[in-house]
């Protein structure tokens, strides 16, 4: 019987909700999470199964006062796991939650907050690639009538595609939450 | 008070509120979530996400201010500013209040 177990999954940028999900399903199917590191592998020990809610912040700022945020968070009832590539890993039993589905933010506006620190921290280096990198590789690859050259644009534009598909991934939610946060 | 305060804090969400509201009084993070608590009988409980973001953005707007640490816990209590903006939002929420009694 095995006792631990490590799995590769990809989250793209604007789904840490999914990833929040999966961790909770697992840990449900008696797998406790452990860690996550390297390129996205997740390790889990066997335990009882039980109902966990997983949460994700991102907050860059908070490991300049790293005891006083996970301080506060544990006040909270929350268990601080790890951080990831500035995300903040906590999780916090179902049954101790009063309402069904609480969360480590209680409305809109902080969540399109969160939303924003994603997108200064992590999704203004992808577009400064998208447009200094992707861009100009397609619009010289295809300038050049050789086999090469022709790999090079479909790999540009594949590139191109996953980029867009992220964008668009990260746009929705942020238009909903900001949407919800200006209603007022 | 500058126009990017005013822009940014009124109105204010409720969870801000009860922020500026409780540094009336020094306070750390889970004084402001218990009091809040207890002001509202239960019905609304911050979170620390929320929180933590909320504190960070006052005390950069000047808000509020850090007083002293106590056990990994950090005490803020509210500014001049931050009184003449819960002020503000107070007379705002007045007028709603006389408006809908009025109204009824």
């Amino acid at each position: 019987m095995k006792n631990f177990k490590t799995e590769i999954r990809f989250f793209s940028i604007p789904e840490w909700k999914k990833e929040e999900n999966y961790l909770r399903e697992q840990h449900k199917n008696s797998w406790e999470f452990v860690a996550v590191n390297g390129l996205c592998l997740y390790h889990f020990k066997k335990c009882e199964p039980k109902d966990m809610i997983y949460q994700l912040d991102y907050n860059p700022d908070s490991i300049y006062q790293k005891y006083e945020y996970i301080q506060l968070f544990g006040d909270c009832g929350w268990e601080y796991l790890q951080n990831y590539a500035g995300y903040s890993y906590f999780r916090k039993a179902a049954s101790e939650t009063d309402t069904a589905g609480e969360e480590i933010f209680c409305d809109d506006a902080s969540r399109l907050d969160m939303m924003k620190r994603v997108f200064k921290g992590r999704m203004i280096p992808l577009l400064i690639m998208l447009f200094s990198i992707i861009i100009p590789q397609i619009i010289m690859q295809s300038q050049f009538n050789t086999p090469f050259n022709h790999g090079l644009l479909v790999f540009f534009c594949v590139m191109f595609i996953i980029y867009l598909v992220i964008f668009i991934s990260f746009a929705i939610p942020y238009w909903n939450y900001y949407k919800s946060a200006h209603k007022k | 008070m500058d126009s990017h305060i005013k822009k940014v804090y009124v109105p204010m969400t409720e969870t801000g509120f009860y922020i500026l509201l409780c540094l009336r009084e020094e306070a750390h993070g889970y004084g402001i979530v218990k009091k809040t608590e207890q002001l509202t009988h239960g019905e609304i409980k911050i979170s620390p996400g929320t929180l933590y973001g909320s504190l960070s953005k006052m005390e950069k707007d000047g808000l509020i201010q850090f007083i002293r640490e106590e056990e990994n816990r950090k005490i803020y209590c509210i500014t001049e500013l931050g009184t003449q903006v819960l002020d503000l939002e107070m007379k705002r929420i007045e007028r709603l209040y006389k408006n809908m009694m009025g109204a009824k």
